[in-house]
C-alpha cells in the first residue's frame, strides 16, 4: 500500500483574482501540504498584484496609464502572459483580444481604470512586446488579462504544487480547473440541465475552463451586455452557449474559451492546433465535442 | 491528459452531499495556525454598540449583519477575526488576519456550502427524485467538489474584509490602548 494514501487530503480557500480559489493536495502530511498550499497562494497572490485592472498599482494598471507614452518594463511573468496573448489572438483571428477593456469600461463591466478619456480605437496589434521585457503601446489602450490571468495562476500554483510532491492537486480558479495526478477529478459543468442529469467532466492530468454566456450577463442602457467579447468586432457574444475547453495548461484553456464561445465549432482546428478540446452546448441542440480527440463521451 | 463527459443523474449528485455539498477548509483553531504560527489567541469577543454599527456601515459602505464579533488578540501582535458573509445563496464563514499596524495578514475561507443551482436546492423539486431506483446509487460517493462555467464572484468577502478593516480602525484600534 502506498504510504502516501495515508493521508487526508488538505483543502484551503481564499479569495484572489475576483475569485474564490481553492487548492487540494493529496499524499501530503498535514505540515508539508499547509506549506505546499501557502507557497501555490503566494504565487496566486503575485499573479494577482501584477494582473490586477482593478488595483491601480498593478502592472497592468501601469501600462494602461504609460504604456502609451513610453516604454514600461514588466515583470517576466506579466511578460510571458502577454506573450500569451498574442499568440491567442493570432490564432484566433482577432477573437480573443485583451485590449477590450476599453468596451468593458463602456458597458459597467469594469471600473475605468485612469482619469483619461476611453481609448477610442485600437486592438492587440498595437502592443509591442520589446526586449529585455519592456511593452509599449502603439496608441492608448487600456487591456484587461480577465480571459487569461486566472489559467495562468492556476498553472503557476500547480507547478508550485509540484515541487512539493503530492500525488494529487486540484487548483480551482472560479472554474478554471487544472488537475495534477492520474486519478480523474468530477468536476460539475455549470450548463443547464435540462432534464434530470448533470453534465460531469472526470478529469486527469489537465485543465479545464467553462464559461457560460447567459449567467454574466447584464444590461447597458436599452442593450445586453456581456464579459465575453469577439475583438474581431468588439461587439459582446450574446449567444446562450455553455462552453468548457479542455488544454494541458489552464492558461490555454482559459483564453481559448472566450473564442470558442464566440465561434463554436468553428474553432476545431484551432483547438487541434493547441492540443485542446472543447464541450460546446447550444440550446435545443446535442452536446458538441470539437478539436483534439482525446476527449470521450458517455 | 485524459477527459471524458459523463451525465449523472442530478439526484445522485444531491443525495451525496445533502442539498448543497458543504466543504469544511479549516476550523478556526487551523486558521489561527496557518494566520499566525507559533502564536497563542486571547478570545476578545466584542459587542457592537448602535452607534458603532451605524458608523461602520457609513464609513464602509457594507451592512453589518451582527453585532457579535468573534476577535482574539494575537500574542505576537495583531488580530485575528472570524466572521461571515452573506453569499449568493449561503453564509461563507471566513477568517481575517490583521496585523499588528491593522493590515491585511492573511484571509481563509473557512466553509463553502456550494448550491448545484437554485432548482435543485427546491424541496418540491427534490422530492421527485426520493426513493429512484437503485442505479441512482451507483452514483454516490461522487463527491464533486468543483463546478465549471459558473464563476463565483468574491465581492462579498471583499466587502465583508472591508467592514472589518473598517471596525478595526473604529472600534479595535482605540480598545488595544
Amino acid at each position: 500500500m502506498n504510504l502516501c494514501s495515508s493521508h487526508r487530503p488538505t483543502e484551503r480557500a481564499q479569495p484572489w483574482l475576483g475569485t474564490i480559489v481553492s487548492i487540494r493536495v493529496e499524499g501530503l502530511a498535514e505540515g508539508e501540504a499547509h506549506r505546499a498550499i501557502d507557497a501555490a497562494f503566494s504565487e496566486i497572490a503575485t499573479v494577482h498584484r501584477l494582473m490586477s485592472f482593478h488595483d491601480s498599482a498593478s502592472e497592468i494598471s501601469r501600462l494602461n496609464c504609460n504604456a502609451a507614452r513610453r516604454q514600461v518594463e514588466v515583470h517576466p511573468w506579466t511578460y510571458f502572459v502577454l506573450e500569451q496573448a498574442q499568440q491567442f489572438s493570432r490564432a484566433s483571428e482577432s477573437c480573443f483580444d485583451i485590449s477590450v477593456g476599453a468596451e468593458l469600461v463602456k458597458w459597467g463591466m469594469l471600473p475605468a481604470p485612469v482619469e483619461e478619456s476611453v481609448p477610442q480605437s485600437g486592438s492587440w496589434r498595437d502592443i509591442e512586446l520589446l526586449p529585455g521585457s519592456r511593452v509599449a503601446f502603439q496608441r492608448p489602450l487600456w487591456i484587461d488579462l480577465g480571459g487569461i490571468a486566472k489559467g495562468f495562476a492556476v498553472d503557476r500554483a500547480t507547478e508550485c504544487l509540484a515541487e512539493y510532491g503530492p500525488s494529487r492537486s486540484v487548483v480551482n480558479a472560479g472554474g478554471d480547473i487544472r488537475v495534477m495526478g492520474s486519478d480523474a477529478e468530477p468536476i460539475r459543468l455549470g450548463a443547464p440541465s435540462g432534464d434530470c442529469s448533470a453534465p460531469v467532466l472526470e478529469l486527469a492530468d489537465g485543465s479545464v475552463a467553462g464559461s457560460h454566456s447567459v449567467l454574466a450577463r447584464r444590461r447597458h442602457r436599452d442593450d445586453l451586455r456581456g464579459p465575453h467579447i469577439d475583438g474581431s468586432h468588439r461587439s459582446p457574444v450574446l449567444e446562450d452557449r455553455f462552453v468548457c475547453v479542455i488544454a494541458e495548461q489552464c492558461i490555454a484553456a482559459d483564453a481559448l474559451t472566450k473564442f470558442v464561445m464566440a465561434k463554436g465549432a468553428r474553432t476545431a482546428e484551432v483547438l487541434r492546433k493547441f492540443s485542446a478540446s472543447a464541450y460546446v452546448k447550444d440550446p435545443g441542440k446535442d452536446w458538441q465535442h470539437i478539436g483534439a480527440e482525446e476527449a470521450e463521451m458517455q | 491528459m485524459r477527459s471524458k463527459l459523463v451525465f449523472l443523474p442530478l439526484a445522485g449528485i444531491v443525495l451525496a452531499g445533502g442539498p448543497a455539498y458543504a466543504t469544511v477548509y479549516l476550523s478556526v483553531e487551523q486558521a489561527q495556525a496557518r494566520l499566525f504560527p507559533g502564536a497563542t489567541f486571547q478570545a476578545t469577543p466584542v459587542t457592537l454598540t448602535e452607534e458603532q454599527v451605524k458608523a461602520i456601515e457609513h464609513a464602509s459602505g457594507v451592512h453589518v449583519l451582527s453585532k457579535q464579533l468573534k476577535a482574539w488578540r494575537v500574542s505576537t501582535g495583531g488580530w485575528f477575526i472570524a466572521d461571515e458573509v452573506v453569499g449568493k445563496h449561503e453564509y461563507i464563514p471566513f477568517a481575517l488576519g490583521l496585523d499588528a499596524h491593522g493590515a491585511v495578514k492573511g484571509i481563509e475561507i473557512l466553509e463553502y456550502r456550494e448550491a448545484y443551482g437554485d432548482q435543485i436546492r427546491n424541496p418540491e423539486w427534490q422530492k421527485q427524485f426520493l426513493g429512484t431506483d437503485g442505479s441512482v446509487k451507483l452514483q454516490l460517493g461522487k463527491n464533486i467538489r468543483n463546478i465549471s462555467g459558473a464563476t463565483l464572484s468574491s465581492k462579498h468577502i471583499t466587502d465583508g474584509v472591508e467592514r472589518l478593516l473598517v471596525t478595526y480602525e473604529l472600534v479595535f484600534k482605540s480598545s488595544a490602548h
